[in-house]
C-alpha cells in the first residue's frame, strides 16, 4: 500500500516551480489538515480499497509520503493527526515514511509549531514515526538560491541536513537542480563533491526544466538571466554519474543515488540485484514500477488501475467537497490496457535496472515482447537498449536520452 | 431597357490600400442606402471569408446593388464593384476596374498614397475610369487632411476642390461621397440593339448552382433561362437563373446594358468560366468579345507535400476543390525523392501562395509543407530544345544548358526620400537594375526598377519593409525575360541530395548563399540522435559544410507527486512535435527548414544594425 499526501501550502513560491501550492495561506493549515484526515477516513471506507487490491506483489515496503508544496510547515502535531488517519489505511510501523522539508521553513521558530529549532522539529518528527527526510537544498550557492526564490542559504541547508543526522533520521536526501542560472560544470563538481561529504544517503538531481508560466520563465525571456547550454547540461548530467560513483552512490534511477549507510535497516532491493541494503525511496520506486496507490489531499494523484486520478487543485474547492462528503476528485482518467503496458515501461525504464519480463507480465498480464518486441528491437539497433536474461534496459546512451525511448511505447 | 434607363445607373469600384478604410465606407454607403439595415450589419459584411477578415485584404470581388434617391430626385441605381487591393491580383482588380465607369480612391488622411494605390489609379485612369478621391479617417488624431488632399492633387492632378474629407467610421462626408457618385461618375453607354455581351470580373463556385459568374452587361440584354456562351473558352451553358445582389442573390428575369449581377451556369469549375472572358447568347453570338481577356498565369511556383505521406489523396482532393473556385491556382503531381508524392503549384504570388497554403491546412485538415517558392525558368538546351523549368530539382545537367531566361518584373517603390540608400542598396543586391527616380512631393519620391521574379519572391517584401520602418510602398507587374548565369545549389543532408531543398541561383551569389543556407537549416534542423552533416553544392563541388551535433541529453525531469498523466502529456506532445515533421532518409527535418531560403539575408541585416 502507497499512499501519497499533497500539502499544497508554501511560504513563498520558488521561481522555478509549476506545481500546485499556494503562499501566505498558512493560517488555513489547520483546516486543511482536517479535511485531510477526514479524506483518508472516506477512503478506508472505499470497498474497492478495502479488497486489497492495492497489495502489490513486489517486494516493496508500504509507504507514506507527505509531498508538497512544503509539509515542513506542518506541526508535529499536524503531521501526527495526519499519521494517525493513514495509519486505517498503512500500518506505520513497518512503512517508510517520507517527509518533504524545505530547509527555509526550519530556521528559527518553525512555524506555528512549539518547536525552537530544526533539530527540535525533527526529533518529534522521529516520535511520530516518519523515518525518511528530503531536503530540499536545490542549490549551495547563495545568489543562485536567491534567484530560485529559496528561503534558506546554503549554510543553513547544510545545518538541517546534520540536525536530521543528529535526530537519528538513517535515510536523508537531499534534492539538487543542475543546469541552474549561471552554473558551470566547475560550480556542480564542487556542489557534488561537497555533498558526498554528508551525512546522507540519497541524492535527487534533477535538470531544470524551465516551466510556462514561472517567474523563472519569464525572467530567461526577458533576458535577465542566462541557463547553460544544452551540451553543458548533458555534461553536468556525466558529471554526476561520475562524482557519484565514486563516492559510493549507486545509480538507481535515471535522478536518483542511493548509498549504502550504516544503520539503514531495510528489505533487499526488491530484484536482488543489489547485494547490500540500499536506502532507495521505496515510494517513488512504487511509481517506477507503476504499481497502485493512493493521493489525497488537493492536488494529489493516484492510481488505481483501471485509472488514475487527479484531486481539486482549488484549495477552497477542495475543503467544501471534502465537508461534503464527496471525494475531492477532479479529473479521472480511465487507462486502457494499452495505457497501462505503455506506462510500465516509460515509468519502469527510468529505472537503471529496468523493467523486469516477470514484472511486466504480472502487471499487464501479458508478455513484453507480444506488446513490443517491434518496438524493442528498433530502440536495441539504435543503440538506446538493450536485454539482459532477465530484463529490459537503458543503455548508458538511452539514459542519456529517455524521452526519445519513452515516447516510442505511446 | 431603354437609353434612358442606362442614365440612371452608376457602376464603381472603390481603391484604396490595405486598412486604409475602404470596407468600412462600403457599409457606411449600403447602410445608408438601406441595402442592408443596421442589424443585419455585420461587421465587414462584403469580406466574407475568414481569412480575408484575418488578414484584412480583400480576396474576391463581390458586387453590390444600391437604390439611391438623388438630391434633385431621380432614383438612381448604383453598383459597387468590390475588388482586391493586393498585388497578386492585379489582373482581377484590372477586370473590375474594366466593369466600371467610376471609382472612389480612398486615402488614409494620416498615411497618404501608397504605392498599390497609385498604380490602381494608373489603371483606373487607363480604363477611363472618373476618380472620386476621399480623404478618409480625418477624425484620426494623426490626420493631416489637408497635406494628403495637396498630394493627390499633385500626383494625380485632381482639384482640391473634387476631394471629399470623410470618416467613414463616423459617417461624415458619406452623403457627400453618394451624391457625387451620381453627379460626377458617368452612366454606361452600351450598345442596347446589339447582340449581348456581358464581362466576367468574378466568379464563385456553389455546391448547388455550379459556377455563377459575376457580370457587367455590356451591350445587348440577358433574358433569364437562355444559353449562353463563354467566348473564350468556347463552353456553352443553358442559365439556371440571372439577378443582382442585394447583397444576397436575387433573381430577375433579366440582366439589360449598363446592370452588374450573376449568372448561375451550373458549370463545375471556374476554369470554365474565367475572369475577363465575355458572355454572349448562344442564339445570337457577339461577333467578337470584349478586350482584355486573359488566362490566369501562375507566377510563382512551389511544391506541395502532405507531411504524411498517406494524405496524399486527401490533399489531391482538397486542391481538386479549390480549384473549383480559384481559376488562378495550378497544379499537377510531382514527386520528390525526399519527400514521395506531391503537387507542384502555381500561384499568381506570395500572398495567393499563403492563403492556398492557410484554407488547406484550415478548410481540409491537411498538415503540409511546402517547399521554397520558385519562378519559370526557359533553358535553351545545346541541343536546340527549349524546357520550361519551375521545379529546381528538374534543372537539366548543366553541361546540357546552352542558357537559361529568367523572368523579369518592373517595380516601382514610393518612400519617403530619406530611405532612397537603404533601397538602392537592398535592389542592387537582389540583382535590380535601377531605372528612373521622381520626386512626388519634397519627401517622397517614386523609384522604378527592373529586377528578376526570383529575387523578388525571396524574402523581398519583408527586406523592403524593415529597411525602411514599414513606409515603403510597392506594386510591380512582369516585364518579359532575361537571360542571367544561374545555376542549381543543391543541399545534402547526411550525405544525400535533399531535391526538395535545391535552389536556382546565380552564380556570383551561389557560394554566399549555399554557405548562408545551410548555416541557416543547422539552426532549424533539431539535433537527431546522432551527427549529421550539411553540405552545399554546386554541381559535384561542396561549397559549404555544416554539422548538426548529435542530441545528447533529453530526459524528462521530476515526477511531481506521482503525476504520471503530465508525464505522458508532455511525452505526447514531444511525439506529436515529431510527427510535423518530414523524415527525410533517417534525418528530421521540419517544415520552416523547406522555407529557410525565405529569410536569407536576415541575418546579414542584423549584424549590420
Amino acid at each position: 500500500m502507497h499512499l501519497y499526501i499533497h500539502i499544497p501550502f508554501c511560504r513563498r513560491r520558488c521561481t522555478y516551480c509549476g506545481f500546485c501550492s499556494s503562499a501566505g495561506l498558512e493560517h488555513r493549515l489547520d483546516a486543511y489538515v482536517r479535511a485531510v484526515c477526514a479524506e483518508l477516513a472516506a477512503l478506508r471506507e472505499d470497498v474497492r480499497i478495502q479488497t486489497g487490491r492495492l497489495s502489490s506483489s513486489l517486494d516493496l515496503r508500504p509507504t507514506i509520503f507527505l509531498g508538497g508544496g512544503t509539509p515542513s510547515l506542518l506541526s508535529p502535531a499536524q503531521v501526527g493527526a495526519i499519521l494517525q488517519a493513514a495509519s486505517a489505511l498503512v500500518p506505520l510501523e513497518q512503512a517508510e515514511i517520507t517527509l518533504e522539508a524545505n530547509p527555509g521553513t526550519l530556521m528559527g521558530p518553525v512555524g506555528r509549531s512549539p518547536c525552537a529549532t530544526s533539530l527540535a522539529y525533527f526529533r518529534s518528527l522521529r516520535t511520530l514515526g516518519v523515518n525518511r527526510l528530503s531536503l530540499g537544498v536545490q542549490s549551495l550557492h547563495d545568489p543562485t538560491l536567491r534567484i530560485l526564490g529559496r528561503l534558506h542559504t546554503a549554510a543553513e541547508a547544510r545545518q538541517c541536513v546534520d540536525d536530521a543526522s543528529r535526530a537519528g533520521f538513517q535515510a536523508i536526501n537531499l534534492d539538487f537542480i543542475f543546469g541552474l542560472p549561471g552554473q558551470t560544470c566547475a560550480d556542480w563538481a564542487t556542489t557534488l563533491d561537497t555533498v558526498a561529504a554528508w551525512d546522507i544517503n540519497h541524492l535527487s538531481l534533477y535538470s531544470l526544466i524551465l516551466e510556462e508560466h514561472t517567474a523563472l520563465f519569464a525572467q530567461v525571456m526577458r533576458g535577465e538571466v542566462d541557463l547553460p547550454d544544452h551540451d553543458t547540461t548533458a555534461a553536468m548530467y556525466e558529471l554526476a554519474m561520475e562524482r557519484l560513483a565514486g563516492a559510493g552512490f549507486v545509480h538507481y534511477e535515471l535522478s536518483n543515488w542511493a548509498r549504502a549507510s550504516r544503520g539503514y535497516l531495510s528489505p533487499r532491493w526488491p530484484s536482488g540485484e543489489i547485494e547490500v541494503p540500499l536506502p532507495v525511496c521505496h515510494h517513488n520506486v512504487a511509481y517506477w514500477l507503476n504499481v497502485d496507490y493512493l493521493g489525497v489531499g488537493a492536488g494529489g494523484h493516484g492510481h488505481i488501475y483501471p485509472e488514475r486520478y487527479a484531486n481539486l487543485t482549488d484549495l477552497d474547492a477542495y475543503l467544501a467537497a471534502v465537508q461534503q462528503g464527496r471525494r475531492p476528485v477532479e479529473v479521472v482518467t480511465p487507462l486502457s490496457p494499452s495505457d497501462l503496458a505503455a506506462e510500465t515501461m516509460f515509468m519502469g525504464l527510468r529505472l537503471v535496472e529496468g523493467v523486469r519480463f516477470a514484472h511486466f507480465r504480472c502487471r499487464c498480464g501479458v508478455e513484453m515482447e507480444a506488446v513490443y518486441g517491434e518496438v524493442l528491437r528498433e530502440l536495441e539497433g539504435l543503440g538506446l537498449l538493450e536485454r539482459t536474461t532477465d530484463a529490459v534496459r537503458l543503455t548508458n546512451r538511452g539514459r542519456m536520452l529517455g524521452n526519445q525511448v519513452f515516447a516510442s511505447f505511446l | 431597357m431603354h437609353e434612358q434607363d442606362q442614365n440612371r445607373i452608376r457602376n464603381f469600384s472603390i481603391i484604396a490600400h490595405i486598412d486604409h478604410g475602404k470596407t468600412t465606407l462600403s457599409d457606411r454607403l449600403l447602410e445608408l442606402t438601406d441595402t442592408i439595415s443596421e442589424r443585419e450589419r455585420r461587421e465587414q459584411l462584403l469580406d466574407a471569408m475568414d481569412l480575408e477578415r484575418e488578414k484584412g485584404i480583400t480576396i474576391k470581388a463581390k458586387a453590390v446593388r444600391m437604390n439611391y434617391t438623388a438630391q434633385d430626385g431621380t432614383p438612381c441605381i448604383l453598383n459597387l464593384i468590390d475588388c482586391p487591393g493586393h498585388v497578386d491580383f492585379t489582373y482581377e482588380v484590372s477586370r473590375a476596374l474594366a466593369a466600371c465607369e467610376g471609382a472612389l480612391l480612398v486615402v488614409d488622411a494620416a498615411q497618404g498614397i501608397e504605392a498599390q494605390t497609385l498604380a490602381n489609379v494608373y489603371m483606373a485612369m487607363e480604363h477611363d475610369l472618373t476618380i472620386i478621391p476621399v480623404v478618409n479617417k480625418i477624425d484620426l488624431p494623426g490626420a493631416h487632411p489637408e497635406q494628403v488632399a495637396q498630394e493627390i492633387e499633385d500626383i494625380i492632378g485632381i482639384e482640391r476642390e473634387h476631394i471629399i474629407l470623410a470618416s467613414a467610421k463616423e459617417g461624415t462626408g458619406v452623403p457627400a461621397i453618394l451624391e457625387a457618385i451620381v453627379r460626377l461618375i458617368p452612366p454606361p453607354r452600351g450598345q442596347v440593339h446589339q447582340p449581348a455581351r456581358a464581362l466576367i470580373f468574378d466568379s464563385h463556385y456553389d455546391a448547388y448552382r455550379g459556377v455563377i459568374a459575376y457580370v457587367r452587361v455590356v451591350d445587348g440584354l440577358f433574358p433569364s433561362g437562355s444559353r449562353v456562351r463563354m467566348m473564350g473558352t468556347g463552353v456553352e451553358v443553358e442559365t439556371l437563373d440571372l439577378g443582382v445582389f442585394r447583397p444576397a442573390m436575387m433573381p430577375l428575369n433579366q440582366l439589360a446594358t449598363g446592370e452588374v449581377g450573376y449568372i448561375a451556369t451550373g458549370l463545375k469549375s471556374v476554369d470554365e468560366c474565367q475572369v475577363g472572358d465575355t458572355v454572349t447568347l448562344a442564339a445570337q453570338p457577339a461577333s467578337s468579345p470584349l478586350p482584355g481577356y486573359r488566362p490566369a498565369k501562375p507566377m510563382v511556383f512551389a511544391g506541395l507535400y502532405p507531411i504524411d505521406s498517406n494524405a496524399y489523396g486527401e490533399l489531391r482532393e482538397a486542391l481538386d476543390r479549390l480549384k473549383l473556385n480559384d481559376a488562378a491556382l495550378s497544379y499537377q503531381a510531382e514527386s520528390s525523392s525526399a519527400l514521395g508524392f506531391g503537387f507542384r503549384c502555381g500561384f499568381l504570388g506570395l500572398l495567393h501562395m499563403e492563403i492556398v497554403r492557410e484554407r488547406l491546412e484550415r478548410e481540409y485538415g491537411l498538415d503540409l509543407l511546402i517547399t521554397a517558392p520558385s519562378v519559370e525558368y526557359q533553358v535553351l538546351r545545346t541541343d536546340g530544345e527549349i524546357v520550361t523549368v519551375d521545379n529546381p530539382a528538374d534543372m537539366p545537367d548543366p553541361g546540357v544548358i546552352a542558357s537559361i531566361e529568367e523572368p523579369v518584373m518592373q517595380i516601382s517603390i514610393i518612400v519617403p526620400s530619406r530611405y532612397i540608400g537603404q533601397i538602392m542598396d537592398l535592389v542592387t543586391g537582389k540583382r535590380g537594375a535601377f531605372e528612373t527616380m521622381e520626386y512626388l512631393d519634397p519627401q517622397r519620391v517614386l523609384l522604378k526598377y527592373k529586377i528578376p521574379l526570383a529575387e523578388m519572391v525571396i524574402d523581398f517584401y519583408d527586406q523592403l519593409k524593415s529597411r525602411t520602418q514599414g513606409y515603403a510602398s510597392l506594386d510591380y507587374a512582369l516585364t518579359g525575360t532575361q537571360e542571367s548565369d544561374l545555376v542549381k545549389l543543391d543541399i545534402l543532408v547526411a550525405g544525400q541530395p535533399v531535391d526538395a531543398l535545391s535552389l536556382i541561383v546565380h552564380r556570383q551569389s551561389a557560394y554566399a548563399q549555399g554557405r548562408e543556407l545551410v548555416e541557416k537549416l543547422r539552426k532549424l534542423i533539431p539535433r537527431q540522435m546522432f551527427e549529421v552533416p550539411l553540405q552545399a553544392a554546386v554541381g559535384s563541388k561542396i561549397i559549404a559544410r555544416e554539422t548538426i551535433r548529435a542530441m545528447r541529453k533529453d530526459v524528462l525531469s521530476k515526477c511531481y507527486g506521482g503525476d504520471v498523466t503530465r508525464k505522458r502529456k508532455l511525452l505526447e506532445k514531444q511525439r506529436e512535435g515529431k510527427k510535423r515533421m518530414k523524415m527525410v532518409g533517417n534525418v528530421e527535418i521540419p517544415q520552416e527548414a523547406f522555407m529557410a531560403i525565405l529569410s536569407l539575408g536576415e541575418a546579414k541585416e542584423k549584424e549590420k544594425k
